[in-house]
């Protein structure tokens, strides 16, 4: 009986421990800028958040090396205050409460996720409290007010869904097999990307809708093998897309061009599935040759995180964080002048000029990247590719 | 009589709850509303699972349809409306689904009722889908106090519920099919019956709940909401709290909630870890839940 | 279509599929059958097997087939890790099954929670993957890729060597009469701590080694295993508790499902077909397919 008492007194005093350490953890600089977040370190979208907080702590880590962030005249060192929302939007929104009315931050990062940027709106909204948002793609977004989220993406499902067509037809592709995923980013392009195809007059000659969790394609991938189509497009998610590239190798499926939606752009996939990945075209607006800024981020990830970043979240979390430098150096930390700085100013980032309308920035075009020996180049728009497209011949 | 001196305490407990949103900011009126909604949940499985041993691995189906109702009618009725219709339609789901499914017994259920939940999930997706939705978005949703409000009456509701399902000759018949359901029946409890009215029960309010919590996402996506880490977290907190007992749930609830926030501010980066081991050591040496252990230190009279 | 659904191609799928799910759920099935415990941590078992492969081949070089033997080795101690530490003292105290239930299923909730968040913490939550036996292998008109075949043929051999066992061993009886009635099996002799350490070892190694065969084609990360964890579940219930035999037999039904099923109507009822299929065996057939309606607790 003594030794369970004794057992329960020790977990819990170790508890508190752990707890009161956190707390008393001495500052680590005078005056530091505090910048809050959550993030998803546990939960499902746990596998897709570090692409976005390790470009997060690298910007932090170079800030703080050029001597902190500029605030006027100041430079201040950046500290980060960060929670852990589980993959849960309600979480998150609680944790932005507690960064703004409790923990008192100076400045506010975005969380990973569509729905959890959508979950943290109104609580900005609520406190007035400006926030550059990263992660997060969905027509929806527009509805949202606007005045204290900006969204920097340009891969919105309306507008990917012109850009594909326009692209299929540039490289002729006649017909095509489209299979969705039925989560709402690959469900949003699908209702943008049908009429598109119908106006370009690509024949879609396969048409199919598949749960998240489906762990075999053979049946599906059979009936896309029988309708030789010039293209197939996946709108799938990282658990999804290398089922499909891992079987429509083994069916040795023969279209020239091969679209998945999210998966081929970050780091894991090639070192998964090999030459099988090449020549795969994905979403993807950022390549590190846009710019010298952009080589430098790309080389001092690598560096870092020995890892190519994700060419989609991480240039995003990135220069989400470049804007928020550049608006605080001019606005300083008040929010009403950083509001005023963010919506109406010009940013120069690793993606090159950025600028908002409402929520969203008018100024980055909607690409597409393709892996050309493991490596993703941006082959879309004409303009700012760093390398042809190529079609896809072998597996 | 002990529950009912139980259930004054309670209630009393919730109505003080009441003045949260006047005594403190908005950050606790949240807290507030967490606390409510696993009160509410917690109560209302437990009504089920506790009393008939009819352990529901699957009960955020009832939750998930409630804030699917919900969000779906967002523009088409008002809320007066639509959060009864939440609850009406996860009973009437959980008396279709009843019928069949109660006549699976012991381990059997458990993972019918979690296989239920992932089905209908799917079906949820599967319709979206054909209506060309994968997620929706509601706006203008009151605001935070009033969203607490309708979660601390659905705690109070659950509840009351809760006790009196206890109390009646239904809770008799349940604790009487959870020792021998083949003796309760030789007996003449009507079983099926029993059964397929605890299940309703159960489902009511946390169809009401889910359509509040709907409100307080705004954003409705099927496999974030229909989360089995729902289902789980009520067991869990019934266990805490300890299941045979009206303030169970509560207690548990209060400490699971009270443990979650102590930790995920103070030790961002452990705080999982340490909530994992605090389970496995309260389960190893309070399996029979804080309320049990209190009980037990007492001498037996009543 | 009648053409593409007697494909040897389907077969193959629909075989390599049903084989996975069996391997994964027969570590449940020994677990949950005879003890009655709610391993909710089963699919992070699995984690950690792919984790295993993983850096055997990044770190080592050395493939996954060959550390197999190791990886179900370590999977097997940190089973009896987890009973003699945590689980005797709870099984002893012979409580109400219910309550058993719950709270092994607390346990085991929490098991889940350090092993996935152990993970994360010190893998980080990227995910993860390596290449292996990609060439595609031709027979007639049948693709077959590598490691998919490899994977089969390797879950088939383990699954049929441990039916062998259990059936012919004097072990495997007293499996069997563990899960059909404790106290008896007790009383006749039979040593129970002893044949729940070694469900124990046996369930979580060959979850490691399922882990292990599926880093070959999929990635892995922390918080992978849930998934794993209910499709375990349904087969083991779908089969019929007590019947590893009938577990083999619906992860079949179920891998037939997920290929000829979609073949039939379409994939966006794939999910549908599986759990439908599964809620509409047990509510016709309240002990699953091969279950015994005399497993007394």
């Amino acid at each position: 009986m003594t030794t369970r008492r004794k057992f329960v007194r020790g977990i819990a005093a170790s508890a508190l421990a752990i707890a009161s350490a956190q707390w008393t953890a001495a500052a680590p600089a005078a005056n530091p800028v505090r910048i809050g977040f959550s993030i998803a370190k546990t939960g499902i979208f746990a596998a897709a958040a570090p692409s976005q907080l390790n470009a997060y702590e690298l910007w932090r880590e170079q800030v703080n090396a050029r001597g902190g962030l500029e605030i006027g005249k100041d430079r201040r060192q950046v500290e980060f205050v960060m929670y852990d929302d589980q993959s849960n939007p309600s979480q998150a929104a609680k944790i932005y409460e507690k960064l703004v009315s409790q923990d008192k931050v100076d400045l506010l990062l975005a969380p990973w996720g569509t729905p959890t940027h959508i979950a943290v709106a109104p609580v900005l909204e609520r406190y007035r409290f400006p926030m550059v948002g990263n992660t997060a793609a969905s027509v929806k977004l527009r509805e949202l007010k606007p005045g204290n989220i900006w969204f920097t993406t340009a891969a919105i499902p309306d507008r990917i869904g012109k850009e594909l067509a326009a692209m299929l037809v540039a490289n002729d592709v006649k017909s095509v097999a489209l299979l969705t995923n039925v989560l709402p980013f690959g469900k949003e392009i699908k209702t943008f990307l049908e009429p598109a195809l119908k106006k370009a007059r690509i024949e879609i000659r396969v048409n199919e809708e598949y749960p998240p969790d489906i762990k075999d394609m053979t049946a599906l991938l059979s009936k896309v093998k029988q309708a030789k189509p010039d293209g197939v497009i996946a709108l799938s998610y990282p658990g999804d897309s290398p089922i499909y590239v891992r079987q429509a190798k083994e069916l040795g499926i023969g279209a020239k061009f091969q679209f998945v939606l999210i998966g081929p752009a970050i780091d894991f996939f090639p070192k998964l599935l090999g030459s099988a990945a090449d020549d795969i075209v994905t979403v993807g607006e950022w390549s590190p040759a846009r710019n010298a800024r952009a080589k430098a981020f790309h080389d001092a990830y690598v560096a870092r995180f020995k890892e190519r970043p994700d060419y989609l979240d991480s240039a995003l979390a990135y220069l989400s964080c470049e804007i928020l430098e550049q608006a605080v150096k001019s606005a300083g930390l008040d929010r009403n002048k950083l509001r005023e700085a963010i919506s109406k100013g010009s940013f120069e980032t690793i993606n090159g000029p950025v600028r908002f309308k409402g929520v969203e920035n008018v100024v980055t075009q909607t690409g597409f990247l393709q892996l050309q020996a493991g490596v993703p180049q941006l082959v879309w728009p004409a303009a700012l590719a760093t390398a042809k497209f190529r079609p896809k011949t072998s597996w | 009589m002990r529950s009912h001196r139980d259930l004054c305490v309670l209630l009393a407990v919730m109505a003080l709850a009441a003045l949260l949103p006047a005594a403190a900011g908005e950050y606790w009126v949240g807290i507030g509303i967490s606390l409510a909604m696993w009160i509410a949940l917690t109560q209302s499985w437990s009504v089920l699972s506790a009393l008939s041993g009819y352990v529901s691995l699957g009960h955020v189906v009832f939750y998930g349809l409630g804030a699917y109702v919900v969000v779906a009618s967002w523009n088409a009725l008002p809320l007066a409306a639509a959060l009864p219709l939440a609850a009406l339609a996860a009973a009437a789901f959980a008396f279709l689904a009843g019928w069949p499914v109660l006549r699976v017994r012991g381990p059997y259920f458990v993972i019918l009722s979690l296989g239920v939940a992932e089905l209908v999930k799917f079906v949820v997706i599967a319709v979206e889908a054909g209506q060309g939705n994968a997620s929706r978005l509601i706006l203008d949703t009151p605001d935070l106090n009033t969203i607490y409000y309708l979660m601390l009456g659905l705690a109070a509701l659950a509840t009351l519920i809760a006790w009196g399902a206890r109390i009646t000759r239904l809770g008799h018949g349940l604790r009487a099919i959870r020792e021998d359901e083949e003796a309760a029946e030789t007996l003449g409890v009507p079983v099926a019956r029993y059964k397929l009215t605890a299940f309703v029960v159960s489902a009511a309010v946390p169809g009401a709940v889910g359509g509040v919590m709907a409100l307080r996402a705004t954003y409705f996506e099927p496999l974030q909401v229909f989360d089995p880490m729902v289902s789980f977290s009520m067991i869990a907190m019934s266990i805490i709290g300890g299941s045979d007992d009206l303030r169970g749930p509560v207690v548990g609830a209060a400490a699971l909630t009270l443990l979650s926030e102590l930790l995920w501010a103070n030790a961002p980066e452990l705080y999982m870890m340490v909530l994992g081991v605090l389970l496995v050591a309260f389960v190893l040496f309070v399996p029979e839940g804080i309320c049990g252990r209190l009980l037990a230190a007492r001498p037996a009279t009543r | 279509m009648t053409e593409t659904l007697a494909s040897g191609q389907l077969l193959f799928a629909a075989l390599a599929t049903g084989a996975s799910y069996a391997l994964v759920a027969l570590g449940l099935n020994l677990v949950y059958a005879t003890m009655r415990l709610l391993n909710v941590a089963h699919g992070d078992i699995v984690m950690l097997g792919g984790y295993a492969a993983y850096w055997c081949v990044s770190l080592a070089g050395i493939p996954p087939l060959a550390s197999l033997a190791g990886i179900a080795l370590v999977g097997a101690l940190l089973g009896m890790g987890a009973y003699r530490g945590l689980f005797r003292r709870m099984l002893a105290r012979s409580r109400a099954a219910a309550r058993l239930e719950s709270n092994s299923l607390l346990l085991f909730f929490g098991l889940s929670i350090i092993v996935q968040n152990a993970a994360a913490l010190a893998f980080t939550a990227t995910p993860r993957g390596y290449q292996t036996l990609t060439e595609v292998l031709h027979f007639g008109d049948v693709a077959l890729t590598g490691n998919r075949l490899a994977a089969l043929l390797v879950a088939a051999a383990l699954l049929a060597a441990i039916v062998a066992f259990l059936k012919l061993h004097v072990f495997g009886l007293a499996m069997r009469g563990l899960i059909d009635h404790r106290e008896a099996a007790a009383v006749v002799g039979v040593d129970v701590d002893r044949v729940q350490l070694a469900c124990f070892a046996l369930g979580f190694g060959s979850a490691a080694v399922a882990g292990a065969l599926l880093s070959m084609t999929e990635q892995v990360s922390p918080f992978m295993g849930f998934p794993f964890t209910v499709a375990a579940f349904v087969v083991v219930i779908l089969g019929g508790l007590g019947s590893i035999g009938g577990g083999i037999a619906g992860a079949f039904v179920l891998g037939a499902l997920e290929t000829y099923g979609v073949a039939l109507t379409s994939a966006s009822y794939r999910s549908i077909l599986l759990y439908g299929m599964f809620v509409l065996v047990l509510v016709t057939r309240p002990h699953g397919l091969f279950g015994r309606r005399s497993i007394v607790r």
